[in-house]
């Protein structure tokens, strides 16, 4: 036991000792000294050097009360020849900070002035890092746990290594220059103002809010982002918006890697404080009307002759092609540019008005232009009527059908990850052999009301459409055809409609469909992450009230081959039941009064 | 004229200095007979506490493993880190992480001392728990000493809750949804629950409130509390006849017969027979049938002591300088971590949470606890004291072993294994 103790003892010295050694021969102290040395060795008369004998190590800091919260930066401790010109060129950390006149730094007199004095700003307004510390990797911010670390000087452990090296460099200090010079077009900050027009072009200010930017309401609010995030983070989402989100929407954006670091030092800039505003301004600014986005609405109003022209400015120029096809192309959206064959200008006009009236489940935003800009874009969409050439039916499909079904028919065309409902896999043979040879071809001919599936009638003549038909028959779906047994169905619903017939529809319902098409029936079902093609959204009233009953029975009783939705004749449904589902069903989807809204 | 009393010369005084600074300061020479080992229960304050003999049985390391002694040391060290630490801390969400930074960076020993708070506390949950074990495992609860487990039931709470409290001041990520999540899980209790959160947080959130509730907690009343139950614990030690043994085996000695006889002063061999037993209250105090086992505590129990105290620092010591207490982010409101975890003596609850909130936080808890304090009530048997794990007692060692491997599985799972949205992740 005596001798355990003793051990025991002498561990505990022994760390005594490590602790105190550690305590008192701290790096910077060494540094400290190091550069006392050097320039006592500089020093031209017996004053200075008298001075810089009585000097001890000691920790320096500044202390920044101007620039939002209060910092205490000991960055000095080490870098303690930052303001001694005298060590130009020396080894970091005892370096002179740089002079630099895009900095404002003036030279009179064969001496520099600094425009931003460390004394008035210290280190981490412009650098980031973290002031107190006076350990290198803490006070750099390498620990990956601190938010900010020092802006395009350290990539944290754990960045992710494909774009680690892209997130160095140091242009990224621009996003704090940034917290200052506001202006819009502020020379000294060209990647701010390169990403704050980037912003616009690839459409960011149509889902994302940022105060005094923008509005959008689709995607999370973007006004202290850079506040809350990394640069990392930042990338990564704009790369790679599902890394983070499973379920984000937002499309992956053809950008390149020089954009994407235009629109991460923009965003980094945003930190939702700015320290030239004082907070009555700021409280005045939320109070006021919210700004109309990209030009304002006292645009003069246009002479009817150019209103076609002005649309096609406009959709130029609120950057329409960051997503859809016209002109150029943002692969996320439908093709426009034959747009008045596909879509009337009331459809168009009030889509613009409101997306999700005509198809619930779009994800493009709805826009806050004013009517007449609308219009005039309606007007210029709507004299888009020239399809590209298709001389036979494989070219009409790659022309017109691959970029949402596939060039493979698979249904994952380019743009099909943002379409809701997604594009029919044409492939699955038991979906496609169960319906008619006519109903595809009503489908292809009229469209889908409600989905992005549009009327293809002023496109292709019939014979077109029924050849284009043929030809998907024959090119994807693998097995022939065969004969389709008659189902018996009623033509309309045996069930009157009313509210006890929808309440015992929607207690079957609960029952029996929810687990897909989910409690609200908007298709979101705890089932629905499973299955592919996703359960429908019963709430879709343009697609609903596009349906015959005969129709709905034959998929409730009969199952809806190729997908989840089994039989439920099999199941023990009868037609009563189907009955009062379909009115239950029909009583969620009013029919909408479109003279109503066309009047509007 | 008398000569005056001889003035002892500048040298001598000079050169008797030590001593007689250490015979003002220290009362008695170290002891040289049985005698002056007996007394230093009583000469000297810091030793007053213990006995004059202790019994062979409470020095052997391997009943004990020292573990309630651990837990004192422990909260000795959490006591004066705290209060160095205190001199630097300001609850205030303002500053109190920019403090943490200067403890970090610039404070000297700063690090250290935040290392050794840590991880003491840490380490003294821990202990107490198994401390708790031991006297389970070797049935020291049991009469006389019922209530002294009542009163170390109470101690181990308040260990949980004052490591629980000393968890929010860093005012970082990690203490803020830890926080978060413990207090909504006592926010689940029934009717009382969610005003159990609110007088705890102070609000309906963790703010500003609960950092100064839990601040006061875990620097004023927590402490104060657990020194005062620390006090009756060990005095109880003491009246309940010393740390739980095996019993021994009475010899059949005669009881000594005497005699009152009229007229004298005293007892006098005789007619009336009386056992001089009556005259002791209480079941362990030798009358001298009981072979003496026992032992001088100077030196025998203060060497252990020591030892136990040195090992206990040294420990503590090296985690310390090798592992460095956590510190993440700042406190952000809107950016919960993925999973948001509680601390780790809490994860078997937020594991049994994540099945049901209201058993798993409060209906389990709260029966384990209860039957840990009605525990020597209900186990009456005076059967398989002193000894680990005793056949006679078999079942109950089998359903405590139950318990705390349950509880510890839980912890492990809830702490390893526990990924985003509390799925199942292998650490490996």
């Amino acid at each position: 036991m005596r001798l355990a103790l003793a051990i025991s003892s002498f561990v505990v010295l022994i760390v005594h000792g490590i602790v105190f050694y550690n305590q008192f021969f701290h790096r910077w102290e060494r540094h400290q000294t190091a550069y006392f040395d050097q320039a006592r060795a500089l020093s031209k008369n017996e004053h200075e050097r008298a001075e810089l004998d009585a000097r001890k190590p000691r920790i320096e800091q500044i202390i920044v009360t101007q620039f939002g919260e209060s910092r205490v930066d000991r960055c000095v401790t080490c870098h303690i020849a930052a303001d001694d010109p005298r060590f130009q060129g020396h080894a970091h950390p005892l370096r002179t900070h740089s002079y630099s006149t895009a900095l404002g730094d003036a030279e009179r007199n064969g001496r520099w002035e600094r425009r931003h004095k460390f004394s008035d700003f210290g280190c981490t307004v412009c650098h980031d890092g973290q002031g107190r510390g006076l350990d290198n990797f803490y006070s750099h911010g390498e620990d990956h746990y601190w938010p900010d670390p020092l802006l395009g000087y350290v990539a944290q452990h754990g960045w992710r290594d494909d774009f680690r090296p892209q997130l160095l460099g140091i242009e990224y200090m621009e996003a704090n220059c940034a917290q200052c010079h506001t202006e819009e077009n502020f020379a000294g900050a060209p990647q701010v103002v390169r990403g704050r027009r980037l912003y616009f072009e690839s459409n960011c200010y149509g889902c994302h809010r940022i105060e005094g930017l923008s509005d959008g309401t689709l995607g999370p609010d973007l006004s202290d982002v850079g506040k809350k995030f990394k640069l990392d983070y930042l990338w990564e989402s704009i790369v790679d918006p599902r890394a983070n989100s499973a379920t984000s929407f937002m499309p992956k954006f053809n950008l390149n890697a020089a954009d994407v670091k235009a629109l991460v030092i923009f965003l980094k800039s945003r930190r939702g404080i700015n320290y030239t505003e004082t907070s009555l301004e700021r409280y005045r600014a939320r109070l006021g009307a919210p700004r109309e986005i990209v030009e304002t609405s006292a645009a003069p109003p246009v002479a009817a002759s150019n209103v076609i022209e002005r649309g096609r400015q406009l959709v130029r120029d609120r950057y329409c092609a960051a997503c859809h096809k016209l002109e150029k192309d943002g692969v996320v959206a439908p093709d426009l540019s034959f747009e008045g064959l596909i879509r009337d200008e009331d459809w168009l006009l009030e889509h613009f008005l409101n997306p999700r009236s005509r198809m619930p489940d779009s994800i493009m935003p709805a826009f806050r232009f004013p009517r007449q800009d609308f219009q005039a874009m309606t007007a210029y969409l709507a004299s888009l009527k020239t399809p590209p050439p298709a001389a036979d039916s494989a070219a009409a499909y790659n022309a017109f059908c691959a970029r949402c079904h596939g060039e493979r028919g698979n249904g994952e065309g380019p743009i099909a990850l943002y379409l809701d409902p997604s594009p029919r896999d044409l492939t699955k043979t038991a979906f496609m052999n169960s319906k008619t040879p006519e109903r595809l071809f009503d489908s292809i001919r009229n469209g889908v009301p409600g989905t992005s599936m549009p009327g293809w009638a002023r496109v292709m003549d019939d014979a077109r459409i029924t050849e284009l038909r043929d030809y998907v028959q024959a090119t994807f779906v693998k097995q022939p055809r065969r004969e389709l047994t008659a189902r018996r169905l009623p033509d309309a619903n045996p069930v009157a409609a009313g509210a006890e017939s929808a309440a015992r529809g929607e207690a079957i319902y609960l029952r029996r469909c929810a687990g897909c098409h989910g409690r609200k029936a908007d298709g979101k079902g705890p089932n629905s992450l499973d299955i592919l093609p996703r359960p429908r959204n019963l709430r879709n009233a343009e697609f609903v009230n596009s349906l015959s009953d005969r129709r709905l029975f034959d998929s409730l009783l009969y199952g809806v081959q190729g997908t989840a939705m089994p039989p439920w004749i099999d199941y023990g449904l009868s037609t009563n039941d189907v009955g009062d589902l379909v009115n239950y069903i029909r009583s969620l989807n009013p029919k909408p009064d479109r003279n109503l809204t066309a009047r509007r | 004229m008398k000569p005056p009393a001889q003035e002892p010369g500048l040298a001598k005084t000079v050169a008797e200095l030590p001593r007689n600074l250490w015979t003002s300061i220290f009362r008695n020479p170290l002891p040289s007979s049985d005698l002056g080992r007996s007394a230093t229960s009583f000469t000297n304050f810091f030793l007053h506490i213990h006995p004059v003999k202790v019994h062979q049985n409470t020095l052997r390391p391997l009943y004990t493993l020292g573990l309630g002694l651990i837990s004192l040391f422990l909260f000795l060290i959490l006591a004066v880190t705290g209060v160095l630490l205190m001199f630097y801390y300001v609850p205030s969400t303002g500053q109190a992480y920019d403090r943490m930074l200067d403890l970090r960076g610039s404070v000297a020993f700063g690090t250290f001392l935040r290392n050794m708070h840590r991880w003491a506390a840490h380490g003294m949950v821990a202990a107490v728990f198994l401390h708790m074990c031991r006297v389970f495992f070797t049935g020291a609860y049991k009469k006389p000493r019922e209530f002294n487990w009542v009163i170390g039931v109470g101690l181990f709470l308040l260990t949980m809750f004052a490591s629980f409290t000393g968890y929010l001041l860093p005012w970082d990520q990690l203490a803020f949804w830890a926080i978060t999540v413990g207090a909504a899980i006592a926010g689940y209790a029934p009717v009382l629950g969610k005003s159990m959160q609110f007088i705890l947080l102070g609000d309906y959130t963790v703010g500003q409130e609960a950092l100064l509730r839990f601040y006061v907690l875990h620097v004023v009343v927590l402490p104060a509390l657990m020194v005062l139950l620390i006090a009756v614990h060990f005095w109880r030690i003491r009246k309940d006849g010393g740390l739980s043994r095996p019993e021994e085996p009475v010899e059949d000695k005669p009881l000594y017969s005497m005699k009152m006889v009229a007229g004298t002063t005293g007892l006098e061999p005789g007619e009336k027979t009386i056992g001089l037993m009556g005259f002791v209250r209480g079941p362990f105090t030798k009358v001298g049938n009981v072979p003496d086992r026992s032992v001088y505590s100077w030196p025998n129990l203060l060497i252990a002591e020591l030892f136990v105290f040195v090992l206990t620092v040294a420990g503590v010591l090296v985690v310390s300088l090798l592992f460095n207490a956590p510190l993440e982010e700042p406190v952000n409101i809107m950016h919960p971590p993925n999973p948001a975890k509680a601390p780790w003596y809490f994860l078997g609850l937020q594991e049994m949470v994540s099945y049901s909130a209201f058993w798993g936080g409060i209906g389990i808890p709260t029966i384990e606890v209860l039957i840990l304090l009605a525990l020597p009530y209900l186990d009456r048997r005076p059967i398989g004291v002193g000894q680990w794990f005793a056949r006679e007692r078999l079942l109950a060692n089998t359903l405590f072993l139950l318990f705390a491997v349950v509880n510890v599985i839980l912890i492990v799972i809830g702490t390893f294994f526990r990924g985003p949205n509390w799925t199942f992740v292998s650490p490996w």
